[in-house]
């Protein structure tokens, strides 16, 4: 670097000055590498712009523009968006009185397991077997289990039965099919949320918890006191994983609530039956819909987007 | 306060069809407030001992007691038992507070105001009052040894188990605690197991210390008998820094023959060795003279290495002059900082009679020792 470079007439012409320096040292390669990642993060947000600007657009001006161009002052409208509100406000409700209990409950008792299948000195043969049988749950499809699944619910288990006195207090029995959903999803939750939890506390102190141990704390106390606390940061990986599994599941409540004109209908049900009609596709108010419905999900990313940062390093 | 009695105590592990043993027949009772010493080099067993006698592993065979009550098959919780690890292994969640009250919580029915007092007092006396609300996380490495002492101190328990507290201070905290650890087990009066790998903490500060290598127990001794009386070559090499020097030797009538040199011992040396022919000779560093007069236990040698330590110098002798220096057998002397000696230089080393230490080379075994009496002469003069 030669002294004239060195030299500045102070702060304003240093901005400036840093740039065009960056620029006279940028290589061919390092070029190269910049037009492939604007190109990689153009290809991946297009489609989401794409879905954004189309949700606000007037059903002329999707015609008349390109899907990814914005609107214009003529084509703009948030008519669609209040449509899709409208449409969907009830079943988000729906959705959230299966997708939080089967969050949270898929996740507390896949910490209890884990904590069972790591902490506490079994023989190890043993450990080996149940842990295998967990793990392989992991690797069941969906679609494999909706025959059994339907008539576990309609011919082993009939809730819709079991739960009258509910029905009797003027609740719609369709709700049958969210309290189905629950059970469903937490059991289909608990094989990842214990490999999850289990990887987290394979790296705790052993000599942590055998401290806890001499210290007089049983088994139960050792959970409650020393790896239930110490297990915040996985908590937010698993809730995040498994709202959002749960929440945009489609195949499980397409099978056990069927329709969405029921009462109980959740927000995906209503989300596939949005603005398809005889006339053809609403695009416009199906991305309004979508973006409508992924909220939740966002928020909960947002809510505990530090513990997972956490949890993920960890 | 408690007796603990180990009573041929074995631990073996099971590695697929092999059957690994870590602690072999050990046996060993500790008294009533005493303080005994572990030591032993890395895999010789001694953590898993602390960590059966602390009921983190079971007890393959052999019976362990505490105050005579068989404890082999009491959980951990129940057996009145603190331990420091060498990683601290505080609760990084809670305050040094609450690290030092869970165990009071955990195992006992007092009140909270009574655990809060106990707590108090105890950080006072270990001069961590100031800290008492801080996270783990925002203390020093001194300050967290000081906060898991301070949680078994706390607790008042039976018996003190030590992993190797010490290892992760730097040099000059870790003098520090030494002495305040003894300082405060003395205070207590709490049957102490410390188990570590540093020779220095074994011999400063156990009532008696504990050898162990291989699973096996060496040698149980108070610290000077240890170092004087080995009871083989493996407690002789251990314990001291520089570590003792020994040559093989051949007994023939009345001397010792060795490739670099013949030492002739008195009869009553002689009489100690029994029947044994091949023996090692041992000799600490310390007891090596450098002196001008010629003798029959007196070897001319050459001056190798010297390594100044200030106040002592430790020189590298070998006996040909002429050897490789890299595989000749050398002879490691200590002398005094203010003795000028330099490479290259021919000097006389005595390796003094009363000093020697004699092992059968087969079993490793101590045939002869220096007295105890010798070496508190040496001391005296």
């Amino acid at each position: 670097m030669s002294d004239e470079e060195l030299r500045t007439d102070g702060g304003a012409t240093t901005t400036t000055a840093r740039l065009r320096r960056n620029l006279d040292q940028m290589t061919a390669e390092d070029a190269g590498l910049y037009v492939v990642l604007i190109f990689a993060a153009a290809f991946y947000l297009v489609p989401i712009e794409s879905g954004l600007v189309t949700s606000f657009k007037t059903g002329t001006a999707i015609i008349e523009t390109a899907p990814f161009a914005p609107p214009g002052p003529s084509g703009f409208t948030l008519e669609k968006w209040q449509t899709a509100i409208d449409a969907l406000l009830r079943g988000m409700g729906n959705s959230l009185l299966y997708a939080v209990p089967a969050t949270v409950i898929s996740a507390v008792v896949g910490s209890v397991t884990a904590y069972g299948l790591t902490i506490p000195t079994w023989k190890k043969s043993y450990k080996a077997v149940v842990l295998m049988l967990i793990i392989a749950g992991i690797f069941i499809p969906y679609q494999a289990v909706l025959v059994p699944l339907t008539q576990f619910w309609s011919q082993w288990a009939q809730l819709d039965q079991v739960l009258s006195f509910v029905w009797a207090l003027g609740v719609s029995n369709d709700y049958a099919g969210i309290v189905e959903l629950v059970i469903t999803h937490v059991a289909y939750g608990i094989p990842i949320c214990t490999l999850l939890f289990r990887t987290y506390y394979k790296t705790m102190s052993e000599e942590m918890i055998e401290s806890a141990r001499l210290d007089g704390a049983t088994l139960r106390r050792v959970y409650r006191r020393i790896v239930l606390p110490l297990s915040g940061p996985m908590f937010a990986v698993v809730l995040i994983y498994q709202f959002t599994q749960i929440w945009n599941d489609l195949l499980f409540t397409l099978v056990l609530v069927s329709t969405e004109s029921s009462p109980a209908a959740p927000v995906v049900l209503i989300l596939a039956g949005l603005g398809t009609s005889l006339e053809g596709q609403d695009f416009a108010l199906r991305m309004a819909g979508a973006f409508f419905a992924a909220l939740p999900t966002l928020a909960v990313y947002i809510f505990f987007g530090e513990e997972f940062a956490d949890g993920v390093a960890a | 306060m408690a007796t603990l009695e180990l009573d041929s105590i074995t631990k073996t592990f099971q590695d697929g069809d092999e059957e690994i043993v870590a602690v072999d027949d050990v046996s060993m009772s500790i008294d009533d407030g005493e303080f005994l010493v572990v030591v032993g080099p890395s895999g010789c067993g001694k953590s898993t001992t602390l960590r059966m006698v602390a009921g983190l592993e079971t007890i393959t065979a052999g019976t362990l007691s505490i105050d005579d009550r068989v404890v082999n098959d009491v959980k951990s919780q129940d057996r009145d038992i603190a331990m420091v690890f060498q990683s601290y292994a505080l609760y990084p969640h809670m305050s040094v507070r609450q690290n030092m009250s869970f165990g009071l919580e955990e195992s006992t029915d007092l009140p909270d105001d009574e655990i809060n007092r106990m707590v108090s007092e105890t950080g006072e006396m270990l001069g961590i009052s100031n800290l008492l609300d801080r996270k783990p996380s925002d203390l020093s490495g001194g300050q967290q040894q000081r906060v898991a002492l301070g949680r078994a101190i706390v607790r008042d328990p039976e018996v003190f188990l030590m992993d190797e507290p010490l290892s992760n201070l730097d040099a000059k905290l870790r003098a520090e605690m030494r002495t305040e650890l003894q300082r405060l087990q003395n205070d207590l009066g709490v049957t102490t197991v410390y188990v570590t790998h540093d020779q220095t903490e074994a011999m400063t500060m156990g009532d008696r210390i504990a050898i162990l290598d291989g699973g096996e127990l060496q040698q149980v001794a108070t610290p000077l008998e240890c170092y004087h009386e080995p009871a083989n070559q493996f407690v002789a090499s251990f314990l001291g820094e520089p570590s003792m020097n020994f040559f093989d030797v051949t007994l023939e009538g009345n001397r010792l023959v060795g490739d670099a040199f013949e030492y002739p011992i008195r009869e009553d040396v002689r009489a100690d060795l029994g029947d044994a022919t091949d023996l090692v000779l041992g000799i600490r560093p310390e007891a090596v003279e450098l002196v001008d007069k010629a003798g029959d236990h007196e070897f001319e040698t050459t001056v190798d290495v010297v390594e100044p330590m200030g106040d002592e110098n430790t020189v590298y002798l070998h006996f040909d002059p002429d050897a490789d220096p890299e595989n000749a057998s050398a002879l490691v002397a200590t002398i005094d900082g203010f003795n000028r000696v330099s490479e290259g230089d021919t000097v006389t080393a005595r390796i003094p009679e009363d000093a020697i230490h004699l092992f059968d080379r087969r079993t490793g075994e101590a045939l002869h020792n220096r007295s105890m009496k010798d070496a508190a002469d040496q001391v005296d003069l």
